[in-house]
This record gives C-alpha cells, sequence and structure tokens, in this order.
C-alpha cells in the first residue's frame, strides 16, 4: 500500500513556466483578466454577483424613498432630488445615483417582519425567516446563505473560492448545513493599505519564489505517509493531497493571483473608486467577478442611524454613492453588467417619524434595495410606499421573492430541495416566486 | 461519508417516491373500499403526500396532505371537505379535482401520477363514487407488516426479491410490497429498486433495507461477506486483548475481512495522546516512551494519560460542543459558569449518569449553578425534549414535533408526553435580553404549568418515551422522575449513546452515525459490541474513563490505517484504523507546542490552551479554519470534521502560523542558533512533529539538505519545521 511517492515528484508544475516568477516579481499592471474568463455555454442570465450589503439598515428615506411631502419629522433634513427618469425622486446625496438611474432598477416594496439585526439579516440574506426568535446582536444561522448556495452550485474547479466576503463574515452568510467547504473565503486585510495582501493565498513576506520552491521540495521528501490511493477508502490523507494541489495552484496561478492585485489598477479608476476600504473593496470585487468568482459580498456596517442621522449620512452617503455608481459603471463599460448583479441593500428601512435623539429606528415594513445588471431591466421602480413611507403597499414582495429572484437569474432553481445530514427535506426558498419585473 | 449516504436514502425517501409511477400491478381486486386501507396507500404510494409535495408543512398549492398519511383523519377531510369540498364529486367522480390533477387532465405541478386507465384511478374512481367514506363498517386495522427475507447473506451482483405483507386485526394479510417503499442505508453495498428487488453490488459489507408502508416500517439485514474463504484459524489466532477484540474478530469472520497489522509504539503513543489528551508527546516524552522495554508499557501509558489535567479539557471541550450556547444570546457570566461545571465534571470524573442527573434537575442562580444555563438557553418544554432526547437517548424526537417521524415509531403524543416533564421549569430574575443578556436568572419549580397537544389540545401527562418511570405527584419536579429514568440501569439507550460518542472520539467512526441517532433503521454496524460496551459502562457506574481504558487498550485499537488487499474498502467494522483530522483545538494547541510560541486568547489568562476557551465566540481564524463550531448555531453543533482548501491554504501561508515558525523566541531559531548537530535537529523536529525518530534515509535527506543550505541554518530549519507540518503525518492522527 506504499504510494510511489518518490522524491521532490511534487510541486509536479514548473512554477516558471506557469508565471510564478513573475508574480512575484510584480506583474506590469495592465494585464488584462479577460483571459480568465472560461466559455460559459450555460444560457443563464447572470454569472456573478456582487452583494453589497449595508449593516444596521440604511434608511429608505434618506436613499432611495424620500418623501418630500411628508411632515418634517418624517421627511428628515434632505432634499428630493430629480433623477434621470422622469417624476423618480431619490434623496439629495445619492447625486451620482440620480444621473444613471437608468442603469438600474429600484425596489421600494420589500417588507418582513423581523425588525430586529439578527433576524432581518438572517432572513434576507437567506430568504428563510429565523426560526426561534432572535435577539438584535445575534449572529444566527438557521439555513445557508445566498453565498454559500452559490457556492454549492457553481462548484468548479477554478482555484479562486466561489464565495468571498470582506471584510468579515456577514451575519448569517454561513453555510449552515452545506459545511464547511461552502463557507466564504473572508479578505480581511483592507485594500485601501499600501501593503495590502490576502491572507493564506498571497504567500507569507519572508516567503520569496527560491524559498518557497526549497519549501516544496523538503515537503515532497519528507512526506512519507502511506496512502490508501482506493478512493471509497475514504483516506483523509489522499482527500488531503487533493487540497494541497489545489491551494499550491491558487498561490501559484497568476490569474488567480491577479485578481487581488487591485494595486495593478491604474491610478485614476482606484481614485475614481474612492481611497477608502469601500471603495477599494468595491474595486477587489469586480476584479474577482472578473476572474470568474460567483459571489461576493462586500459587508459594511455603521447602517444603524439610532441617533443624528442627519450628519452621519452627509459623511458618509457622498461616497457611498459615488463608489456604488463608479461600480455599475465600470461593470457596464467592461461589459460585466449583462451577467453581473450588482445589489445594494440592508436588513431593513428605518422608522418613519425622527426619534428624540436625531435618528431613525429598525423599520421593517418598508426598505429600498438596488438591483442591476444580469440582464434585469432597468430604470425601473418597483413597487412603492405609501404616501409617508410607513409601509409598502403597492407590488408588496417578500425576501423570499428578492432571494429566489437572485437564484433564478443565476440558473439556481429557487424551487430546489436540499437535503440535511439528518435528511430534513428543506426547500431552498419556501416561497420560489421571483421579481417578475426584474426577470427580463 | 456515511451522512451523505443517509441523506440520500431520506432524500429518496421524501422525495422520490415518485419513482414508483409505473408498474403497480396491484391487486386492485382485492379493494374493500377503506380509505385506510385502500386509498391512503396509493396517495403514499405514489408520492403525493411526500415532503417535497403535498405532505410539507403548508401543503402545495393549498392542497395539504399529513406527512406520508400518517393521520387519516387529516387527509380525509383535506379530500372530502378542505376547498369547500370541492376536490371530490361524487355525482360525476372522473370530474374530481383530485383524479382530474393526478392524472394530468388539468395542469398538475406533480405531473402525471395517476394514469387514466390504471387500476389505482379506478379505486380511488370507484372510492368517489361509493360516496368516499372515511371507513368502511367493521373496518380492520392495520397492525403490523412483515418483510421477508428479514436477515440473509447475499454474494456479489446477486439479485434478490423482497416480499412485504401487512397484517390486519380482523387477523386477514395482504400482499403489499407494490405499495412500499423501499431504501438501503448502504446503497453501494446493497441497492434496492422500486419494486423491492434487492441488488447486491460488488463490494463486501453489510446493508439494512428499510420498507415502509402507511406507518409500518420493517427492515432486512444483508450481509455480503468477502468472497474469499478465510480459514476460521487466522481467527483463532488473532490477539485478544479484552471482549472489544473478541467482538470485533467475530464481526470480521462473519464478513470474510481480515484485520491489518497492529502499530509500533511510535504510532501507538501518538494516537493514545490525541485521543485520550488532546496533544502531542513532547520529544522527550517521545524518548523516553520509545526506550522504555517494560511489556505492559502501553497500559501503563493509557492508565498515566487518563490522570493528566490535559484529559479534562480535551474531553468536556467535546461536550461543550453540545451543550454550550452563545453568550452573546445567554450571557457571559451563565456561559462561563456552565462552562466551568462541564470542565469541573471531567476533572472530577463524575459518573456519567451523576452529571445527566445534575444537568435535568439542575435548579437555583445562574450565577451559582452552571448546570442552570440549560433552562436558561433552552426556555420552552419542546426545545428541551429535542436536546434532551438527541443528547442523552440518541433518539431525534424533533421529527415527531410537527408530524410523524417518518422513520420511527414516535409521533406527536410520545413528544409531548415527554416534553410534559419541562411543563414545571419555573424561572425568576432577568431572562434573555441579548446581545448581553447579562442578568441572573433563577430555575426552581414552578407552581403550575402545562404542555398541550398542539392537534388534540389535550394537556399531557408526563410519560416516558418507552418502559415505565415514577409517577410524578404534585410536590415532585416531573424533571427528577424524567433523570431517573433516562438514567436508570436498565435503560439500554443511556448507556449506549454515550458509549457510541466514546468508540467513536477513540475509533474514527461512531459504531451508529450519526452518533445520536439510535434506531430501528439505522442500526449499528456492530450490535453485539454496542450493546457489550454500553453493559460494560453501566456495570463500571458510568466511569467514563473505564470505558476509554477498555477501547484503548483493546488490540483493535491498536490495528495500522494501512489495508491489506482484503480489507481496504472496510469503513465500518475497523478491520484497520480510520484516519482523522485533528481537531481544531489540537491542531491549534500542536503547533504551538512545536513551535514553542504560544498563542494568545482574549479573555483568557496568558499561556491558555485553546482546548481551554470558555466560548467559540473566542477570536481564532485558526480555530475557525479548522471547523470548530459556528458559534451562531444553536448547539449541539455539527464540528466541520471534514478537511477543506482553506485549511490546507492556512498551513501553508497563514501569517499567525509562519511567525511562530520564524519567531525569534520560537523553537526552530533555538534550535538552528543551539550546538546540536543537523543531524540531532532532524531528529528533534521529527520527536516533536511525527511522534517518532527518523529513520535513516529520512535522516540523510535532510542532513543533505541542509548541507545545502549553507549558511542558511536558521531559514533551512524553519522550512523544514514548516514542512512536517504541512504533511498528513503532523495534521492527521494515523
Amino acid at each position: 500500500m506504499q504510494a510511489d511517492k518518490s522524491m521532490l515528484t511534487f510541486p509536479r508544475r514548473d512554477c516558471f513556466r506557469r508565471g510564478f516568477g513573475g508574480l512575484l516579481a510584480g506583474v506590469p499592471a495592465a494585464f488584462q483578466l479577460s483571459s480568465a474568463r472560461s466559455a460559459d455555454t450555460e444560457q443563464r442570465a447572470a454569472k456573478a454577483c456582487i452583494f453589497i450589503w449595508l449593516d444596521g439598515g440604511p434608511s429608505h428615506y434618506e436613499t432611495f424613498d424620500p418623501k418630500p411631502d411628508a411632515p418634517p419629522e418624517v421627511r428628515g433634513q434632505f432634499e428630493a432630488i430629480e433623477t434621470c427618469l422622469p417624476g423618480v425622486h431619490f434623496s439629495q446625496h445619492l447625486r451620482r445615483l440620480a444621473t444613471i438611474a437608468d442603469k438600474f432598477s429600484v425596489v421600494r416594496s420589500i417588507r418582513h417582519n423581523q425588525g430586529n439585526h439578527g433576524a432581518g439579516n438572517h432572513y434576507m440574506m437567506t430568504g428563510a425567516p429565523p426560526r426561534i426568535p432572535v435577539g438584535c446582536g445575534a449572529f444566527v444561522s438557521f439555513h445557508p446563505s445566498i453565498g454559500s448556495v452559490v457556492a454549492h452550485e457553481r462548484e468548479t474547479t477554478e482555484p479562486l473560492p466561489r464565495y468571498f466576503s470582506m471584510p468579515s463574515m456577514s451575519r448569517s452568510g454561513g453555510p449552515n448545513f452545506l459545511g464547511a467547504k461552502y463557507a466564504p473565503f473572508v479578505v480581511a486585510d483592507d485594500p485601501n493599505n499600501a501593503r495590502f495582501h490576502v491572507r493564506d493565498i498571497a504567500l507569507p513576506e519572508f516567503v520569496n519564489t527560491e524559498r518557497f520552491v526549497s519549501r516544496q521540495k523538503i515537503r515532497s521528501g519528507v512526506d512519507r505517509l502511506p496512502r490508501l490511493n482506493n478512493l471509497a477508502a475514504g483516506d483523509p490523507a489522499t482527500t488531503g493531497d487533493a487540497f494541497y494541489e489545489k491551494s499550491y495552484e491558487l498561490v501559484t496561478s497568476v490569474e488567480a493571483q491577479k485578481a487581488f492585485d487591485v494595486h495593478a489598477e491604474p491610478t485614476e479608476i482606484r481614485d475614481r473608486y474612492g481611497r477608502n476600504s469601500f471603495g477599494q473593496r468595491a474595486l477587489l470585487a469586480r476584479r474577482l467577478v472578473e476572474a470568474n468568482v460567483p459571489f461576493v459580498t462586500l459587508y459594511e456596517g455603521g447602517w444603524d442611524h439610532h441617533r443624528n442621522i442627519f450628519p452621519a449620512l452627509n459623511d458618509r452617503l457622498p461616497s457611498f454613492d459615488n463608489t456604488i455608481a463608479t461600480l455599475l459603471e465600470d461593470l457596464e463599460t467592461r461589459g460585466l453588467l449583462e451577467t453581473t448583479m450588482l445589489i445594494v441593500l440592508g436588513e431593513f428601512g428605518r422608522t418613519p417619524k425622527i426619534n428624540t435623539r436625531a435618528g431613525r429606528d429598525h423599520w421593517s415594513n418598508a426598505m429600498s434595495v438596488l438591483f442591476a445588471g444580469g440582464k434585469s431591466p432597468s430604470g425601473q421602480i418597483i413597487g412603492a410606499t405609501d404616501r409617508q413611507g410607513y409601509a409598502a403597499v403597492e407590488r408588496v414582495l417578500s425576501p423570499e421573492n428578492f432571494v429566489a429572484t437572485i437564484y433564478q437569474k443565476l440558473g439556481i432553481d429557487p424551487a430546489k430541495i436540499f437535503h440535511t445530514p439528518q435528511g430534513r427535506p428543506t426547500h431552498l426558498v419556501s416561497d420560489p416566486t421571483p421579481i417578475r419585473e426584474l426577470m427580463g | 461519508m456515511p451522512q451523505t449516504t443517509r441523506a440520500y436514502f431520506l432524500m429518496l425517501l421524501l422525495t422520490s417516491t415518485w419513482g414508483f409511477s409505473t408498474d403497480i400491478t396491484t391487486q386492485a381486486s382485492e379493494s374493500s373500499g377503506s380509505f385506510e386501507i385502500d386509498v391512503q396507500p396509493i396517495l403514499t404510494a405514489r408520492g403525493c403526500n411526500a415532503g417535497a409535495c403535498h405532505g410539507k408543512a403548508r401543503g402545495q398549492n393549498g392542497f395539504q396532505l399529513s406527512l406520508l398519511g400518517f393521520d387519516s383523519d387529516f387527509d380525509h377531510a383535506a379530500l372530502t371537505k378542505h376547498a369547500r369540498g370541492r376536490r371530490l364529486f361524487p355525482a360525476d367522480p372522473e370530474q374530481s379535482l383530485l383524479l382530474l390533477k393526478a392524472s394530468g387532465r388539468l395542469p398538475h405541478g406533480g405531473g402525471i401520477r395517476l394514469p387514466h386507465d390504471g387500476p389505482d384511478y379506478s379505486l380511488l374512481k370507484d372510492w368517489i363514487a361509493n360516496g368516499a367514506p372515511r371507513s368502511i363498517p367493521d373496518e380492520p386495522q392495520l397492525t403490523n407488516i412483515t418483510v421477508k427475507p428479514h436477515q440473509t447473506t447475499m454474494k456479489p451482483s446477486e439479485q434478490l426479491p423482497l416480499s412485504v405483507t401487512a397484517f390486519y386485526s380482523d387477523g386477514t394479510s395482504r400482499n403489499v410490497a407494490a405499495r412500499s417503499s423501499f431504501q438501503s442505508n448502504e446503497a453501494a453495498i446493497v441497492g434496492v429498486d422500486p419494486k423491492g428487488t434487492m441488488k447486491a453490488g460488488t463490494l463486501p459489507g453489510e446493508a439494512t433495507i428499510m420498507v415502509r408502508y402507511m406507518s409500518q416500517i420493517a427492515t432486512c439485514s444483508v450481509a455480503i461477506p468477502v468472497a474469499e474463504d478465510v480459514p476460521a484459524q487466522l481467527y483463532a489466532d488473532l490477539p485478544r486483548n479484552n471482549v472489544v477484540d473478541d467482538l470485533v474478530w467475530d464481526k470480521l469472520q462473519s464478513l470474510g475481512l481480515t484485520p491489518s497489522e497492529g502499530i509500533d509504539d511510535s504510532k501507538f503513543m501518538r494516537r493514545a495522546y490525541v485521543d485520550i489528551i488532546g496533544r502531542l508527546p513532547n520529544p522527550t516524552e517521545v524518548r523516553e516512551f520509545l526506550t522504555d522495554d517494560h511489556s505492559q508499557k502501553r497500559y501503563t501509558l493509557v492508565d498515566s494519560l487518563l490522570e493528566r489535567p490535559e484529559y479534562a479539557d480535551h474531553w468536556a471541550n467535546k461536550w461543550v460542543d453540545l451543550l454550550r450556547p452563545n453568550p452573546y444570546r445567554v450571557g457571559i457570566k451563565a456561559v462561563l459558569n456552565y462552562d466551568n461545571w462541564i470542565r469541573d465534571s471531567f476533572r472530577k470524573n463524575k459518573p456519567y449518569d451523576q452529571f445527566v442527573r445534575e444537568l435535568l434537575t439542575a435548579q437555583g442562580s445562574t450565577f451559582r449553578n452552571g448546570a442552570v444555563t440549560l433552562f436558561r438557553d433552552r426556555r420552552s418544554p419542546e426545545e428541551l425534549t429535542t436536546l434532551v432526547s438527541q443528547l442523552f437517548l440518541g433518539v431525534r424526537l424533533e421529527c415527531a414535533r410537527c408530524h410523524h417521524h417518518p422513520f420511527e415509531k414516535w409521533g406527536q403524543t410520545d413528544f409531548y408526553s415527554f416534553a410534559a416533564y419541562f411543563s414545571r421549569v419555573g424561572r425568576k430574575g432577568t431572562g434573555l435580553s441579548p446581545p448581553i443578556s447579562g442578568g441572573e436568572e433563577i430555575v426552581m419549580l414552578a407552581e403550575s404549568g402545562a404542555v398541550y397537544h398542539p392537534i388534540s389540545g389535550d394537556t399531557m401527562q408526563p410519560k416516558p418515551l418507552f418502559g415505565t418511570a415514577a409517577e410524578v405527584s404534585a410536590d415532585n419536579d416531573p424533571r427528577q422522575a424524567l433523570a431517573d429514568w433516562i438514567t436508570e440501569k436498565k435503560n439500554p439507550l443511556f448507556v449506549q449513546v454515550m458509549a457510541n460518542r466514546i468508540w467513536a472520539d477513540l475509533m474514527g467512526r461512531g459504531l451508529v452515525e450519526p452518533v445520536d441517532d439510535l434506531r430501528a433503521t439505522n442500526p449499528p454496524s456492530n450490535a453485539a459490541l454496542l450493546k457489550t460496551l454500553g453493559d460494560h459502562f453501566r456495570d463500571e457506574n458510568f466511569n467514563i474513563k473505564e470505558l476509554i481504558r477498555l477501547i484503548a487498550t483493546s488490540y483493535v485499537y491498536s490495528l495500522s490505517s494501512i489495508a491489506n488487499d482484503n480489507n481496504v474498502l472496510d469503513t465500518l467494522n475497523y478491520s484497520r484504523h480510520y484516519r482523522r483530522r485533528l481537531r481544531a483545538e489540537t491542531l491549534l494547541d500542536a503547533v504551538c507546542d512545536i513551535t514553542a510560541v504560544p498563542e494568545s486568547f482574549a479573555g483568557m489568562p496568558a499561556g491558555s490552551r485553546a482546548s481551554q476557551i470558555w466560548t467559540h465566540r473566542t477570536k481564532s481564524l485558526f480555530l475557525d479554519t479548522f471547523g470548530r463550531p459556528d458559534p451562531n448555531k444553536d448547539p449541539p453543533c455539527e464540528r466541520m470534521e471534514e478537511s477543506t482548501v482553506t485549511q490546507a491554504l492556512h498551513l501553508m501561508n497563514a501569517d499567525g502560523l509562519n511567525a511562530k515558525i520564524i519567531s525569534d523566541d520560537g523553537w526552530a531559531v533555538e534550535l538552528a542558533n543551539s550546538n546540536l548537530s543537523s543531524d540531532q535537529i532532524v531528529e528533534e523536529l521529527y520527536l516533536a512533529i511525527y511522534s517518532r525518530f527518523p529513520d535513516s534515509s529520512e535522516r540523510t535527506l535532510a542532513t543533505d539538505f541542509f548541507a545545502q543550505a549553507g549558511d542558511k541554518r536558521k531559514s533551512f530549519v524553519e522550512d523544514l519545521m514548516w514542512a512536517l507540518i504541512n504533511t498528513p503525518e503532523f495534521f492527521l492522527v494515523d
């Protein structure tokens, strides 16, 4: 049963032929990734999704659903501005998005019944309401997240992980019963940092090419544990080899490493996205999608404005508006928007009445969701809240409809049934009806 | 992948009973016109009431049936009364919605279930024409079913039909194979087709075929022995240290499997350290053990490991996965106390029955008695029922909360009768208020309290799942009677589920998998062994260490993981040892020990080990990567035992791990700066990482590398350490 592991056979590939030396020496900045895209013969509307999660619940009033005619305690301090769509208004800080409102749709009528962060996160991130009451600070998981399901359904031999989450895993962004393999790959490091590198995928700084090669040589020399080569024997050493090989491939793959190299982008592009963590992460998300990653979550905290909402949003919204508009335009310019969904949302909207601390509280009766790309008809405002923004009243939609739309567009049947390790059949989405206006 | 198999098994059962759609050569002529005896079996056989269709909790398109037809009254009402009775039309039966849809004459999401010209169609038509009666005069009840054969052996690739007979209260019986469903728990060994024909695969092994007809379940167990003849003398000559060996050899003999060789002392030592105390031996310990020439040294080693302080943290670590909730939800102090109570129980080697009794009857303040936190965390009788039955009896009652268990005898009455034992758990003080939940809560016996049946609304009386338990009087805490019943010596499930857990921890696979799912349709791979282990555990007064000792000193425990030609495919019967990855905490502690650079954990004193962490919330990228339970999921948590690419990447490149390797305060640098020769350094590293001496070719190889490294002695030592850590001989227990 001794496997024939003759010494020094691994690494089997010639690093230099694969351009590994070039990688560590620094690759020309203008390197284009389009060659990395494999021909995808399957007919589906979207191949990828960039999911921008504004944790805490952004106010619908101050973003996509202003109510200029409401009384001041509801209307708030911001003005409504015109968009390029006749009769459609956004709140004042979304200036760039207003000029390109024809490039995306806004759903104003998703509502649900989970008014705390833990539960709201879970509902919108998985399409399933939490099974038991959960608290506000909770990070709960009862059902696989959209990203994990996509990773599960879009497994490929490509080296890059299928599901990324930056800079941390979102609250209910885990795989639940699908298993650790489908957890998001978290990139915690800040791409706005000059020393940005991606944990575990980039070599440690002190390991140069020469040392890496030497390490591999030593490793293949000392690795002598006999393997059970019959797959049915279930030997974890054998599966470990497959994973090691895949890791090696990822570390040495020019395309994969290139995807992370936001610093290789022209300065002008980096500036347009915004020289801040969120802006540069959005840029990184675009690069990952270019490298065929199907699901990327940007998890942005700090939208829970219980107090002093207006100064906070005065600071935050302009750069947010800039980054999202840039990302949208950039995806379009590169021809990626056709196959890439861009979705921006939080777990709920915020209370109509401004509270005594000049903030707004949690409100799941109304929220706004930006939805673009993947051949979704754009320039639409789907559904409406009432005159004062208390609740979605026209074309009322559920988180299930929303999540089903994403699956459907990615070619994943939302009515599909998964089985937990205990064998319990579980509907991917209990109501698999997508939002037809977005289906195209 | 037992879980995958099981998932597949259930999937077929619950969703693809659609596979019955053709070729039911039914005995339509036998029809008595009864709803229960004739109509419902058709609905079940055709998949109408499957979990994916009308049997799911909300039904399908407004039409709901009870899951797999367990509730005849409900199903009859669904057909005849719900939706204003429009589903049946006795005046012109063929115009009934039921038949129009099922035969595909009106659009039906589930497709054609009842061909228009088939016998099932006419049976239903006749029943409707007859006024769709709920029952017929003197209707007999289905009492049980039998399957033949019940137990058999087959040859590879052989086929064998099963026959299923249903027996009724009036003494009649019928052949119901055509309307039964069949599933194999090991389809690769013995598959079964929808008509009930078993088909042996090409591999030796065992499988159980489950047969279900209406609410009745029967099983057929099949063994496929290895084709070659193994002489009986081979088994007679095998070493036998204790009863474990006898029972494993018996099993192997019955299957014609031959065991692997025994392992050498270094492998035994590494295995015992990892399994019993969750750490690797250090070089000094390895040297001492390997040079000790005492003949009983393996026994002595096991005994001494059981007395090591690391024992308690290692074994408590398994139980905190099962019990310890998220402090964000339950509060830091309550969780910390709970964690302490669990660890303390293992430190004292508290008899397992006492551990469970203390837990189930805990009362007082969450600030004073850690065990009380169970009742702070699980607040309803239903939640407690699910947890307690699964953990301590290996009975998954969760299904029966909402519907009859699909492969078991448990129904809602069983579930809520059990739940009634928790009907008088009283609480005062501050309840949950996440994300802090810092308040103190007192658990005590409430004056009153009741659990109601969700359908009938009846007040449930406490009743055990089987056997008898002490009556509960008004002055007594019902939990006391429950704890007594669960832990009583004649309860086989209580000891077997724990014995199975411990066996799985030491042997790499449970006799039953999942380890806490004991039922007739999921039989142990070696029933005699499970029974003996449970009995032994009980007879030794529920002494956990004693059970570990029995298993670890068996000869079977010391079998090699390397297969021979005969047993490479055996993944169930312990003819060889099954390799596993070190669990997350063991692995991180090993890395810290090897590099001599400890990890610092938030909220833990300096020098704490990963196995001592009091909550999975403590940040650690390493532990997350290696699959410790997600703190956001409810316990009992699935720990991710499998390997992933991210784990390989982490060992390869993680900043934290690499920083430890090259740390100026670390062991690699210390070795490099020492006066040790290159050969001595190689030896030290092999002892620390592989728990063995390098052989001569390994010494030559490594010292050659050393020579090539020239003045880069330090970086070579670091790289050799890195390389050893990145091989399976390190991260697996072999």
